[in-house]
């Protein structure tokens, strides 16, 4: 088995383990120009020389007259490229539509930047080309740090939700008192059925009513209990107890109730939910 | 139910946020280590079902790191600029599960996690 290696660079980063072969090719292609330190196991590092076999790849000659004429011309490239933005909308420098989602845009702009993150160009980028690249990269992001600002403003700026239309409040009941009990009286407007369905767990299936009140009756109370329907004739009386508190009234029991009388709240339950 | 992890390892802060930002709209959760050895203390609390990896890191490297996942379910994709054959070959033989070579694109990383997403969960 051939013997694997681990090599460091000047900022105490490890590549390996790696054979001596692929060493060779990426030294071959430029891309092991900063080796300071080689190890035989990835924990003892000591100075490339005192490893001849691997000083004598890594101090072969590189081949960068080409690879320097080519980074001539892309330095050249990013300049003109970069006079020419100035003048540029965003929308046409990213090429993206207009209008665009956020994730568009972030999207061109990662495809358009990676090229030009200064921290990730290779260590034998000519220092022209570095100086370049790091002012495209600027370019780029302080045109899409002023694309986010403008969707920041623009989510800060939007018209107000529409505002939820008032709910009318639930008939108030009249109370009176004679000889203990509660007289008590309620006009339904027309589609107005809270009363009988507000309280869930009293409601008309259990032949409850709800009364909306700011006079607070204890349960028990006995009640006598008068309900107009608004385009009705026919009214609820019925007797009752008071069952429990509740927020902004009290919950009303309807006692002996008959079979008429449920129909006509049912009936009248149904035609304001069809509403 | 739970999402699946994604490791992203690098000790790069502006290729982990471009990555995790590249990963926004697919349905993972994302964690982070700078190093090979933070990336080790992490794969052993969480079980990722995938790890983004670099090879050039301090401490210890990504292929050592990919040499102790050799085996386990973790799908492993090695991201490097150091993109020649002969190390590609490298990183497959130690147990990558793909290869992106840097400077990535957004795209490639979705496509390359949603991949191994789903060959993880098969």
């Amino acid at each position: 088995m051939s013997e694997e290696y681990w090599l460091a660079d000047s900022e105490a980063r490890v590549l390996g383990p790696i054979g001596l072969e692929v060493i060779t090719t990426l030294h071959a292609r430029g891309k092991l120009l900063d080796v300071r330190a080689v190890s035989r196991d990835g924990r003892k590092f000591v100075p490339l020389r005192e490893m001849p076999e691997l000083q004598a790849v890594l101090s072969a000659p590189v081949t960068v007259t080409d690879a320097q004429r080519a980074q001539e011309e892309a330095t050249r490239q990013i300049r003109e490229w970069l006079a020419s933005i100035q003048t540029r909308s965003s929308h046409e420098i990213f090429k993206v539509p207009q209008p665009a989602s956020r994730d568009a845009w972030r999207a061109a702009f990662f495809a358009l930047v990676h090229r030009y993150v200064p921290s990730r160009l290779p260590p034998d980028t000519t220092a022209e080309l570095r100086l370049a690249c790091e002012d495209a990269f600027l370019a780029l992001s302080e045109r899409m740090v002023e694309v986010e600002r403008q969707f920041r403003t623009a989510a800060t700026s939007l018209p107000p939700p529409p505002s939820i239309p008032a709910v009318e409040p639930p008939p108030t009941a009249r109370i009176a008192h004679r000889n203990g009990v509660a007289q008590i009286s309620l006009g339904l407007r027309r589609g107005d059925a809270r009363p009988f369905t507000q309280d869930l767990e009293h409601s008309w299936q259990t032949d409850c009513l709800y009364v909306a009140s700011n006079e607070r009756l204890s349960p028990g109370t006995p009640a006598e209990i008068a309900v107009g329907f608004e385009g009705h004739v026919t009214q609820l009386h019925a007797s009752g107890r008071v069952m429990a508190a509740r927020v902004g009234g009290f919950t009303v029991r309807l006692l002996n109730l008959g079979e008429d009388q449920r129909a006509l709240i049912r009936t009248w339950v149904a035609r304001s939910t069809m509403k | 139910m739970a999402l699946p992890e994604v490791l992203i390892v690098d000790d790069d802060q502006l290729i982990r946020a471009m990555v995790r930002d590249a990963l926004a709209d697919v349905p993972c959760d994302i964690r982070e280590a700078d190093s090979g050895d933070a990336a080790l203390a992490v794969i052993a609390e969480r079980n990722p079902a995938v790890v983004l990896l670099d090879l050039v890191m301090p401490g210890k490297s990504g292929l050592d790191v990919l040499k102790s996942l050799k085996g386990t379910a973790t799908r492993v994709l090695v991201l490097s600029a150091l993109d020649t054959e002969a190390l590609v070959q490298q990183a497959l033989a130690s147990g990558a599960h793909g290869f992106l070579a840097k400077p990535i694109h957004p795209l490639d990383v979705q496509n390359l996690v949603r991949g191994a997403l789903e060959a993880a969960r098969s």
